[in-house]
């Protein structure tokens, strides 16, 4: 460790023993042994809710560190760490099934679901990466959709049944609030056993550390060694998520920090790990203790953590460089292109025409289907049309961003979601909703807007750096999602109606839309579509990659500036409709590749016209799955791609 | 008159120095060499003529500094191609030839008959009109390597780049695209600066050749400068042999 570490170690340390004393200089120390019975109440306090709750935060922070440290050197893969592989959103989802549908099996103990529910997740994340030899940015965007496709599903069960399951809420935020003492023993426990496992391990990791190919040819049993180590890592991360919630970043601060403070073996690594991650989290609990002190028991330290290590991620990417093995991403193979694309054109368009027509005549009615008659099709008109053209408009919208989004970046997995810009703008609808008392709808469409701008300036600062490659921006996205997904679920703790109306929003709505909404976002999806198609040089060329696009004369500052500002704008107008999941933007722009549209004209147009046909089904289907009840659009456009999608990345390439 | 006029160029990276204090000059009108070592800077030095990477001391091109040319208009004058060519997903070579008038007619001009010719006499110089209307990525290395050259070509500037353009290709391959590029020179009146791992492709196809050893330039002259032992033994670190036969160039290989 470098002399700078030896000076930052003891004071962290310091400081986070004097944040949790001042704390604790309120209430007086109970005599030893701990004895209930002869402790005054205040005592009590002390003795079984601050001292324990001191205790595990270092403890579940070193289990975090080390669970990280592990997954970062086994997958090769500096961002690697439980939140972004997915592994706490599936933990989540367990618990929230089970609680649901089979409260009894929780007499067991939460932790045999969350392992199960989080390794789950990380077999789906690891098959997407085998398929791909472990390329690092498609791992993080694969963990990334599972744990969104995760949140959605949990989100969809919490709104249905949302009165019973404020407790889960709280839990999500990843509260340290201690009862007793012991989850102090059962993460001491795992702590041990855990860092007797990754002793053993080390060595093998270190030989895994050269790659597949070279370890083999070393005469390790790669296959072996990456399922025990990430077995090992997954059942870290879903014993703390288990005992405490979701505790993001944590894992993924704690090995880079001790890399940038010096750790360059992957001993030094595994050791010094767990060391800053228990220094981190005892910093953020202690800085929580003193903010909100003891009245505030229900603010989750995770929300802290997730603030702190959103920037943290973002402020390492740039760092970044060397320390990964370059591994390409590389699409599902050659995609067939078509020689008149004008005709395919022609047919998606007419056939959304006649779609749109079909689902403003069509509807449910109690007992059966029916086809209006005109007069009922005068009254249900303005109700309907609205909603049909808003949710074309917004899929169109969201389909030409990605199409934007995955030229621009040569990278076939970029998408609005994925940049961050949906995630922006929910932190706006929220802080919104929070700071003012019964906002307009006007001041809830300018938050959003202005947190998708914030999110998209992050990322506008990474592209205009000449020397940034695409995936370090896609990285920067995924790190304002995180960051923004961290907010949310530490608001949602709240749990009051304000945290309810976040939480319709996030999962869209097209009900409340307005004829004035409707018409002003199809205007603006047709003008970033002239606008995209009048940059279809730049995006022809941009795909080949930057060093033949500054050959060919392009300033690439100003032309990546003025595409991400046109995708920024298309995003956050659609966001407002549809909420931030959907991933019309990451499967239109696929889907009009795989059919055949290669030249950069046909394929923006054929991506936004399917976009816009898969957001009107979203919304049929919303409509009516649930008669007479409206599901959420963006949710429901979720289940239909998320699946659909990790189906694609499965596939191997050719 | 001078290509590229370097005084004082350095290039850093965090912990090393790429590019060590190099003052050159480059003839116009010549098919000029970068030979070196693995690491000795030849492709960082290709970058920084390309403007494609940064450095402190001064380039100037064509007698003007390199940060005073507006993009375009240096595309116009000078063609570069990487060393790893990438993929051009669901492209056709013609498509990709055409990208080469990006410069010409920008982002929303018109394209021109001027453009449209540029285009088929490229084609016609690199040989690669017969797989006009195939996807680049269908095409063999030799293929391929061809057609972005002639993607270079119809960008029509005088001077072209080439970061080793023959590593990945076989010999009948080389010998073709470096014949390709001299005939370029040659008879179309262009310069050219390629970064060649090839000894002896180098002194055979180039006029003036350039040595780098550690980020500093150990040689500036004629291939007949490069081909003496003390001389490659000075860049490489390796004792060589120089074999000369009476009916043609010399042959350099290891002691």
């Amino acid at each position: 460790m470098s002399p700078a570490a030896r000076m930052v170690l003891p004071l962290g340390a310091l400081v986070a023993l004097a944040l949790w004393m001042m704390a604790a200089r309120s209430l007086p120390w109970p005599g030893w042994p701990l004895d209930p019975a002869a402790m005054s109440l205040d005592q009590i306090r002390m003795g079984y809710g601050l001292m324990p709750r001191g205790v595990i935060a270092p403890l579940a922070g070193a289990a975090l560190g080390l669970s990280g440290a592990i997954l970062q050197v086994v997958l090769r893969n500096p961002v690697a760490d439980p939140t972004t592989l997915g592994i706490s959103a599936g933990a989540q989802l367990a618990l929230v099934l089970t609680t649901i549908f089979a409260p009894g099996v929780l007499e067991g103990g939460r932790w045999p679901i969350a392992m199960a529910g989080g390794l789950a997740a990380a077999a789906v994340v690891l098959a997407i990466g085998a398929a791909r030899a472990f390329a690092p940015v498609t791992m993080v965007i694969a963990g990334m959709l599972v744990g969104l496709t995760a949140s959605a599903v949990a989100t969809a069960v919490t709104l249905a049944q949302g009165q019973y399951l404020l407790s889960l809420v709280i839990w999500n935020g990843g509260s340290l609030v201690q009862q007793d003492w012991s989850g102090v023993r059962n993460l001491a426990l795992v702590l041990t056993l855990a860092g007797l496992a990754a002793a053993a391990l080390a060595r093998p990791l270190r030989v895994l550390s050269l790659g597949a190919e070279g370890a083999a040819g070393l005469g390790l049993n790669v296959a072996a060694m990456r399922l025990a180590a990430v077995v090992l890592a997954v059942w870290i991360a879903a014993s703390v998520a288990a005992e405490l919630g979701l505790i993001a970043f944590v894992g993924l601060a704690a090995p880079a920090l001790a890399r940038s403070l010096g750790a360059r073996s992957i001993p030094a690594l595994l050791v010094w790990s767990p060391v800053l991650g228990a220094l981190i989290l005892s910093l953020c609990d202690g800085l929580v203790l003193a903010v909100a002190g003891l009245g505030g028991e229900t603010f989750p330290t995770g929300a802290l953590t997730g603030l702190v290590g959103g920037p943290l991620l973002i402020w390492l990417l740039p760092r970044l460089r060397g320390s990964t093995p370059p591994g390409r991403e590389r699409g599902e193979g050659p995609a067939p292109r078509r020689a008149r694309p004008r005709r395919l054109l022609a047919a998606l368009a007419g056939g959304l025409l006649v779609m749109a027509l079909a689902l403003l005549w069509i509807g449910r009615v109690p007992g059966g289907w029916a086809v209006l008659d005109a007069g009922s099709l005068a009254a249900f008109l303005p109700m309907r049309l609205p909603r049909l053209i808003a949710a074309g408009a917004s899929g169109a919208a969201l389909a030409l961003a990605g199409a934007i989004l995955q030229r621009l970046t040569a990278n076939p997995l970029a998408s609005p979601e994925v940049l961050g810009v949906s995630g922006g703008a929910a932190l706006g609808f929220a802080a919104v909703t929070f700071g003012v008392a019964a906002p307009a709808a006007l001041a809830l469409t300018l938050g959003s807007m202005a947190g998708g701008a914030l999110a998209l300036a992050i990322v506008i600062a990474f592209t205009t750096r000449r020397d940034m490659p695409p995936e370090r921006v896609l990285l920067a996205g995924i790190a304002v999602s995180a960051l923004a997904s961290a907010v949310l679920s530490a608001m949602m703790a709240v749990g009051d109606a304000r945290a309810w109306a976040v939480l319709t929003w996030l999962s869209g709505a097209t009900g409340t839309v307005t004829m004035t909404g409707a018409l002003a976002l199809a205007g603006l999806a047709g003008v970033v579509w002239l606008a995209a198609l009048a940059a279809g040089r730049w995006l022809a060329l941009l795909p080949l990659g930057a060093g033949v696009a500054v050959g060919a004369g392009l300033n690439l500052p100003r032309v990546r500036l003025a595409l991400v500002a046109m995708a920024g704008l298309a995003t956050g107008a659609a966001t407002l409709i549809t909420g931030p999941l959907s991933f019309v933007g990451l499967m239109a722009p696929h889907l009009a590749r795989r059919i055949g549209l290669a030249r950069p004209a046909d394929h923006l147009t054929g991506s936004a016209l399917i976009g816009a046909g898969l957001m009107l089904a979203a919304d049929f289907g919303a409509r009516m799955a649930g008669f007479p009840y409206e599901l959420p659009l963006g949710l429901f456009a979720t289940l239909i791609g998320a699946p659909w999608l990790i189906w694609l990345m499965t596939r191997t390439p050719r | 008159m001078t290509l590229f006029s370097l005084r004082n160029l350095s290039v850093d990276v965090p912990g090393r120095r790429l590019l060590d204090d190099i003052s050159l000059d480059l003839p116009q009108g010549r098919m000029i060499a970068l030979i070196g070592h693995n690491g000795s800077g030849k492709s960082t030095l290709l970058k920084v003529l390309a403007r494609q990477g940064a450095a402190t001391g001064q380039v100037s091109f064509e007698g003007r500094p390199l940060s005073d040319w507006r993009a375009r208009d240096h595309a116009r004058r000078l063609a570069f191609l990487p060393q790893t060519l990438p993929p051009a997903e669901g492209m056709l070579v013609r498509e990709l030839v055409a990208l080469g008038r990006y410069p010409w007619h920008g982002a929303l001009g018109r394209v021109t008959p001027a453009d449209r010719n540029a285009i088929a006499r490229a084609m016609a110089e690199c040989g690669v009109e017969a797989f006009a209307d195939r996807l680049v990525d269908s095409l063999s290395g030799g293929e391929r390597q061809r057609v972005w050259l002639a993607m270079m070509v119809a960008q029509q500037a005088g001077t072209l780049l080439l970061d080793e353009p023959i590593s990945a290709l076989d010999i009948a391959h080389q010998v073709e695209v470096l014949a390709l590029v001299r005939r370029m020179c040659h008879q179309g009146g262009r310069s050219a600066v390629i970064v060649l791992h090839e000894v002896n492709m180098a002194a055979r196809f180039c006029d003036h050749i350039v040595a780098l050893k550690g980020g500093r330039v150990v040689l500036q002259g004629s291939p007949a400068d490069l081909m003496r032992p003390e001389t490659l033994h000075r860049i490489y670190g390796l004792r060589m042999e120089v074999l000369t036969r009476p009916d043609g160039p010399p042959v350099a290989v290891p002691a």
